[in-house]
């Protein structure tokens, strides 16, 4: 017989001589019955719309596993903390950048002053009542800092870095230097190194130990400092020949109280120092050269003209 | 839909289709070698699922062959080989040949009985090719290729597969 006939034979593959001897043979009615009652053999059911309805429902399941790995981890609480997780990072991010785009603004209020480290660690300290605003962004570009009131500035060494107020302007090259700038007031004065005062669209250059002082659109000479830096620093407001306006005015920011006058010349000259510490000392320093008497009643105090009755 | 346009089986409609035509074969298939008709059904779903996974990599055409290979070797690692128990259609017998004598449908159902043990004694492999052909019809060339191996390796199970029926049937 031929290799595999009975392969052959299931798949009519033999030749009719062979299938007769074949079926001579004493085992081809066991054969014949074996395959009689495998045609009667049913396959297990099987539904291939619902099988693939399963599978699809598998792959869903799997998608919020971990795929890849082995065990069957529930990542479902684990997903939700990470949704929570991103959104804080996301949020934390767009505040960080929306932080880093906006301006920095340091202010004090009344009877306070502080300190600020620059992204170059250069330092300012703010006198009471002002605000300063720069780009931490743009720092590494242009060292600019808008002021409004007076500060003291510890610059670090560097390019060019400038103060920028409503009056005038001050570029420097790694010094020390004060600038105050209120309402009309403009001054600057130098304690290290060099600063250039733009005012007026005229420019001046400020050596260490000098002063620049412009009231009113009027520039006046003054003297320079003979201080290692402004006397505020030392809880002291300190002033030379400068009108008493400023001076009341200075006295309201250190101690955040309001100050009325009658029948007192404001434009007097001042010189003088006042504690911005001790109210009553103040008051004192600020009255007797001036010849004034004061009424002080919690957070008013009235300054009068010591003729006045 | 012409399938074999596509690189690989990412697309829905082609692995739908690669399911709904090649599924079924693969379970039976599965089934006949290694019994476990629960078992056969979760290695072919799981053995989809790693086709969908890995869908980039697998063309239409070596999809059928990888997902019977996985399940395949799902089976082998994870499940031991469990009896076939196969079920008859004998509506025929007890029908249309209503004039056959009860001995001869006992004769029959005892047949089956024998046929059943007889199945379940053959090598894996025999009873896979024996049951694909005989049951579900395919072609020895179309067994070959879902096992990867000639049509002549599946000419020999099924010749021996029959072979060690008849001797286990007929008690030798």
């Amino acid at each position: 017989m031929k290799e595999n006939y009975l392969a052959k034979w299931l798949n009519n593959e033999l030749s009719e001589a062979e299938l007769a001897a074949f079926k001579e043979t004493a085992e081809y009615a066991t054969y014949k019955k074996i395959v009689d009652a495998s045609a009667r053999i049913e396959g297990p059911a099987y539904d291939s719309a619902k099988a693939y309805k399963n599978l699809q429902a598998r792959l869903a399941a799997k998608q919020t596993e971990t795929p890849g790995k082995g065990k069957v981890i529930n990542m479902k609480p684990v997903r939700k903390l990470m949704k929570i997780a991103a959104a804080i990072v996301l949020l934390i991010a767009v505040s960080f950048w929306f932080a880093n785009s906006q301006d920095e603004t340091v202010s004090t209020l009344y009877a306070e002053s502080t300190t600020h480290t620059l992204p170059d660690a250069s330092e300012i300290i703010l006198n009471a009542g002002s605000e300063i605003s720069y780009s931490k962004k743009k720092w590494n570009k242009e060292r600019v800092v808008s002021l409004e009131g007076e500060a003291f500035f510890k610059v670090a060494k560097g390019e060019k870095f400038s103060v920028d107020t409503d009056l005038g302007e001050v570029w420097v090259l790694g010094t020390q230097f004060n600038v105050e700038q209120r309402g009309d007031y403009f001054e600057v004065s130098c304690y290290e190194g060099l600063v250039r005062v733009i005012f007026d669209g005229v420019e001046k250059e400020l050596p260490a130990g000098s002063s620049f002082l412009a009231i009113n659109g009027k520039i006046i000479p003054v003297e320079g400092p003979v201080t290692d830096g402004p006397s505020w620093l030392n809880q002291e407001s300190s002033f030379k020949s400068i009108p008493l306006k400023y001076v009341l005015e200075e006295f309201e920011r250190q101690f955040n109280i309001d100050v009325e006058t009658r029948d007192v010349d404001l434009n007097q000259l001042f010189t003088g120092t006042f504690s911005n510490t001790n109210k009553e000392l103040a008051l004192q320093s600020i009255s007797s050269p001036s010849r004034l008497t004061y009424d002080l009643d919690g957070e008013n105090v009235i300054f009068y003209a010591e003729e006045t009755p | 839909m012409n399938i074999e346009n596509h690189d690989n089986v990412c697309k829905e409609e082609v692995f739908s289709f690669l399911f709904n035509a090649h599924s079924k074969a693969i379970f039976r298939s599965i089934f006949y070698k290694y019994g476990n008709e629960e078992k056969a059904y979760d290695v072919v779903q799981e053995a989809f699922v790693k086709l969908w996974e890995h869908c980039a990599k697998v063309t239409p055409g070596k999809a059928k062959s990888y997902v019977y290979t996985i399940a395949n070797n799902n089976y082998l690692n994870v499940l031991k080989a469990e009896k076939v128990r196969l079920k008859y259609n004998n509506s025929g017998l007890e029908n249309d040949r209503t004039q056959e004598s009860p001995e001869y449908l006992m004769e029959e159902k005892e047949f089956q009985q024998k046929l059943d043990n007889a199945l379940n004694s053959l090598p894996e492999n025999q009873r896979q090719t024996f049951l694909m052909n005989r049951v579900e019809g395919k072609k020895y060339a179309e067994i070959a290729d879902l096992e990867g191996v000639s049509v002549k390796a599946i000419e020999k199970r099924m010749h021996l597969a029959l072979k060690t029926l008849r001797e286990t049937i007929d008690g030798i």
